[in-house]
């Protein structure tokens, strides 16, 4: 391997981690919150690419448009199931919460599959994001040179809404002790919902994101990507928005380096996040960034 | 004289009352799951052929029994056991894959019930199987015909294989074309490792433009090959690429944009240059059917399955009986099929040619006919 | 009070004998399809009722049914299969010597299947227990996953995708049957013991039960691993009913069954996963026309394949929201009898 390859494959593993840390942050923004894992938050981010792609290929809205699009549509989808599904679960077992998450996401998955069915689609790209930069032989789309860029962006704002708003105040409130937030007046029930909000929101850009970078659509999209974001989630530190970050692209890296490196391991690609979930919980439940998750949590 | 001949019409009608039974035939077919696709489309090439040939020569009917198995297991086994225990079928059409039809072979073969499989193409699978058949050729004859093809008429020496780990089509293929291209003299660099399911690709084609082969070879389906070529394209690794037919349809070229323009690939047939007079009459009912001409390769398999049955049973003197009907499929030779001639061998195999097509300006286009 | 104790089991004898008359029974009147559906039950029972004492009695919500399936299937099809055979059917790769070496006799087959799965319990136990909350389900789905990738990638051992073949059809109604029967009497011995007492306090209240000094590890890693044993003999048996087994047999779906069949009969009650499994592996050959085109008289509804899997997670969803306890709620069937009692 020569050097100019191998900093082609850290660019491709730089791609790669940022677009699971995108997807990642809107994991940890709701388990943190409600600590449920909410299983279908990659079915979210599937059914944001869906609206993406349907505002495109067939409305021939604008790309921005179409991220609009899918944002508030995916947005609403989350409340809604928070309403719906997981808002008269609040005083009932965990388990029966996290039973209808499940339920959700096959939901989702099986009702996209009977309406569209399960052949891939493929999604209209805008022309300027298949642009290809050239750094003297390192070799980079414009879309996957967006993406690091979106996910900072939205990392800033995730924290200027979580510490200089009334609202991420609250959301913190929340996360340390519901019924101290309500006795504060605050109504738990309606800050749950916004998080559900934000949450389904990211998930969406993350779709659209990971649909330019990789343009097919298709129902069982966000199965593997939202078991592997919540992976990041965890081995960042669960609960942190920056661990997220810090977790995917770890993830990411993991994944280019063992095909790049070790070829004869690239089967085992897949396996990579869960083994390290396994091994962070065994040796550092608190994940890298160390928050301890009964205390703190952002 | 016009006595006799009613006398004799109507003797020879009463006999066909009589004699002429419904023989069950059964279906086992992803309608639904992952699969559900490709199942589809090939239960449509069997609705359709026996719409058209629903009568045996002796005048007995054929009746389609049709169980989803779901693309699972589990549920092929059961579909299977109710097909031939309760639905008391002669013979069986399917599964798609390889490892379903596996299942299915595994219990029919027990019980003495030939399987025409339409698409399986795994070597092992006939083996060591008595009532095992299929229509469609099998990985290593397409494997050879890929390797010859890029050595001789291409003349491309190295390649890189990219094989999916979890496809039985795409490790039987992969194995088939080394073994044939190294015995041509080629020289197969590297193979790499994928999962299907994987969408990115890019640590993977890095690689292979340092390695710099004639060719790579894709034994794989549209959903991952389309990936690949994209990204190759991305980073400038414009070598030849070649695949199966994985990706012998529309989807795949949807997906890979101007990524797939010069995509070879490998298929059974080709429908605008119909091999028999069956394939254009089948064509036609099709067309008249759905308003569509592109004859798709599964459903012209599927129907075939349905027609190489319907030719053997003719053969029998009893059309219900399994053990003759499997003993006349093996012996049908010359079989005018509407993916082509087909030649069926003692151990169910079936020796036909394979076309080769390349994508020019978004469309498949017929390149050649390669005969065993 | 003696007397009662006599009732229940007179009426557990009375079960127990007309289950072992309805196995012989099936075995030699019904047709073979009829049989077949009878062995799945018989299996998925034995899976229901292992992973309602993980799900339901201890309370920890796990996914793990697919991947100990998975181990003790291959672990069984490893052992039955003979030295040529398995030659004979490695295509990928050859298999390595001790693959070769591996046989064993039905029973030591199904015991070394639940063995090992029970073994991989144990080690997962000490990541997923230390830390409190819902860890073990995205672990336990990851281990399916792993497992699966496992199987796919050591064509040496597992023969990949291809899969085994020509396992001995050793399954039949008596031995899945009668292995149901024995796991759903164990089951519920577990569950009535101290054991089942401390998984159940666990379950409705983890501090209250550290507190009265229940060692809250050992309970759940023993509840778990009890599950995966079964787990793996259930898997072994399957293998042996289908003949062949490849990875793409052991996916999520799998699990996601299970679910559906222990929060239908009633998250843990064993009763009641033995109903769910009767409602959704018979009902599953009825539940077929949701898949096909229907006709409502005024109009007729194109079909839609996948259709039987939105009414699968709607049910889930459904049950959850609005009748929270399933059929039998945490009641066994020997809770009916004694109606006057609560």
């Amino acid at each position: 391997m020569n050097f100019l390859e191998f900093m082609q494959q850290m660019v491709n593993g730089f791609s790669l981690g940022s677009m699971y840390a995108l997807i990642a942050i809107g994991y940890t923004m709701v388990y943190g919150v409600l600590r449920l894992i909410n299983f279908a938050h990659g079915d979210i981010m599937m059914v944001g690419a869906f609206l993406g792609y349907f505002g495109m290929a067939v409305l021939g809205l604008p790309f921005v448009a179409a991220v609009f699009l899918a944002v508030v549509g995916s947005s609403l989808l989350g409340m809604l199931t928070d309403k719906v599904a997981y808002k008269p679960l609040r005083d009932a077992p965990k388990i029966s919460l996290l039973i209808t998450a499940i339920g959700i996401s096959f939901f989702l998955e099986n009702i996209f599959n009977v309406l569209f069915g399960g052949t891939p689609r493929p999604f209209p790209v805008p022309e300027y994001m298949e642009h290809i930069i050239n750094i003297s032989g390192l070799i980079f789309s414009v879309a996957s040179l967006m993406v690091p860029i979106v996910t900072l962006l939205l990392l800033t704002i995730i924290l200027w809404v979580l510490y200089k708003t009334k609202y991420g105040m609250a959301i913190r409130a929340l996360a340390f002790d519901v019924n101290t937030v309500n006795l504060m007046g605050i109504d738990a029930n309606r800050i749950i919902m916004l998080v559900f909000g934000m949450g389904s929101g990211l998930a969406a850009v993350g779709g659209i994101f990971w649909a330019v970078n990789y343009p097919s659509v298709e129902p069982m999209m966000g199965v593997l990507i939202g078991l592997k974001a919540f992976a990041a989630a965890v081995v960042g530190g669960i609960g942190s928005v920056g661990g997220a970050v810090i977790g995917g692209f770890i993830i990411g890296f993991t994944e280019v380096v063992v095909v790049a490196f070790l070829p004869e391991y690239g089967g085992y690609k897949d396996a990579f996040a869960f083994v390290l979930l396994i091994l962070v919980l065994l040796f550092k439940p608190t994940g890298i960034l160390g928050i301890n998750f009964d205390k703190s949590r952002f | 004289m016009r006595k006799l001949s009613i006398l004799a019409t109507s003797v020879a009608l009463l006999v066909s009352v009589s004699v002429a039974k419904e023989i069950k035939v059964g279906a086992v077919m992803p309608m639904s799951g992952p699969l559900a696709a490709y199942g589809q489309t090939t239960y449509d090439g069997i609705v359709l052929a026996q719409k058209l040939q629903p009568t045996l020569k002796n005048g007995d009917t054929v009746k389609l029994v049709l169980v989803d198995n779901k693309g699972d297991k589990v549920e092929t086994a059961t579909s299977t056991t109710r097909l031939i225990s309760s639905d008391k079928v002669t013979a069986i059409l399917g599964a798609l894959t390889s490892t379903n039809t596996a299942q299915v072979i595994a219990i029919a073969d027990k019980k003495q019930i030939p399987v025409i499989a339409p698409a399986a193409t795994n070597d092992k699978l006939t083996m060591r199987r008595s009532f095992a058949n299929r229509v469609c050729f099998a990985d290593s004859f397409q494997g050879k015909v890929v390797a010859n093809y890029a050595l001789k008429d291409l003349g491309l020496k190295t390649a890189v294989v990219i094989v999916d780990q979890a496809q039985v089509y795409s490790l039987g293929l992969s194995k088939a074309f080394k073994k044939a291209f190294e015995k041509g003299g080629g020289k197969v660099i590297k193979k790499l490792k994928i999962t299907s399911g994987d969408k990115d690709f890019k640590a993977i084609v890095s690689q292979i433009k340092t390695m710099n082969p004639d060719f790579i070879f894709l034994p794989l389906y549209h959903p991952e090959a389309s990936m690949i070529a994209r990204q190759s394209k991305q980073i400038g690794l414009n070598k030849p690429m070649f695949s199966g037919d994985g990706v012998a349809n529309q989807t795949f070229i949807d997906l890979g944009g101007k990524a797939v323009e010069g995509y070879m690939f490998t298929d059974f047939f080709d429908y605008s240059a119909p091999p028999t007079q069956k394939s254009k009459d089948f064509i036609a009912a099709y067309s008249k059917e759905t308003g569509k001409n592109e004859l798709n390769s599964f459903t012209a398999l599927g129907a075939d399955t349905y027609f190489l049955l319907v030719d053997a049973m003719n053969r029998c003197s009893d059309p219900s009986d399994s053990i003759c009907v499997n003993k006349e499929i093996k012996a049908s030779k010359g079989f005018e099929g509407v993916s082509g001639i087909i030649n069926m061998d003692k151990t169910g195999n079936a020796t036909r040619s394979a076309v080769i097509k390349v994508i020019t300006n978004g469309k498949a286009i017929y390149k050649t006919t390669v005969n065993p | 009070m003696n007397i009662v104790i006599r009732k229940d089991q007179w009426i557990n004898l009375a079960i127990i004998a007309s289950a072992l008359w309805f196995i012989w029974f099936a075995s030699t009147h019904f047709d073979e399809y009829t049989v077949r559906i009878l062995n799945n039950i018989a299996i998925f029972t034995i899976l229901a009722v292992s992973y309602n004492l993980i799900n339901g009695v201890t309370g920890q919500f796990s996914l793990e049914p697919n991947g100990f399936v998975a181990i003790g299937a291959y672990v069984t099809a490893l052992l039955l299969l003979d030295a040529d055979a398995k030659d004979y059917q490695f295509d990928i790769e050859s298999p390595y010597p001790w693959v070769l070496g591996l046989q064993a006799n039905f029973v030591w087959a199904l015991f070394f299947a639940g063995t090992f799965s029970s073994l991989l319990a144990l080690t997962l136990s000490f990541p997923v227990f230390r830390v409190r909350g819902d860890y073990l389900a995205i672990v336990t789905l990851g281990f399916g996953f792993i497992i699966r990738i496992l199987a796919i990638n050591n064509p040496e051992i597992t023969n990949g995708s291809l899969g085994l073949n020509d396992i001995p059809e050793f399954s039949n109604l008596y031995w899945t049957g009668g292995i149901a029967i024995l796991a759903v009497w164990g089951i519920l011995n577990i569950v009535n013991s101290k054991y089942g007492r401390a998984m159940k306090a666990v379950r409705d209240d983890e501090d209250a039960a550290i507190a009265m000094g229940v060692n809250t590890f050992k309970i759940k890693t023993f509840a778990f691993c009890t599950s995966a044993f079964l787990e793996g003999v259930g898997g072994g048996l399957l293998a042996a009913l289908l003949t062949s087994i490849s990875p793409d047999l052991f996916t999520f779906f799998f699990t996601f069954q299970l679910l559906i069949i222990i929060v239908l009969g009633g998250l843990g009650s064993t009763t009641g996963a033995v109903i769910g499994t009767v409602l959704v592996i018979g009902g599953a050959e009825w539940m077929r026309f949701l898949d096909e085109p229907m006709n409502f008289g005024l109009f007729v509804t194109p079909a839609m394949p996948g259709m039987r899997m939105v009414v699968f997670s709607l049910i889930l969803i459904f049950v959850m929201l609005f009748a929270r306890e399933g059929i039998m709620g945490k009641r066994e069937l020997k809770d009916l009898f004694k109606k006057g009692k609560k």
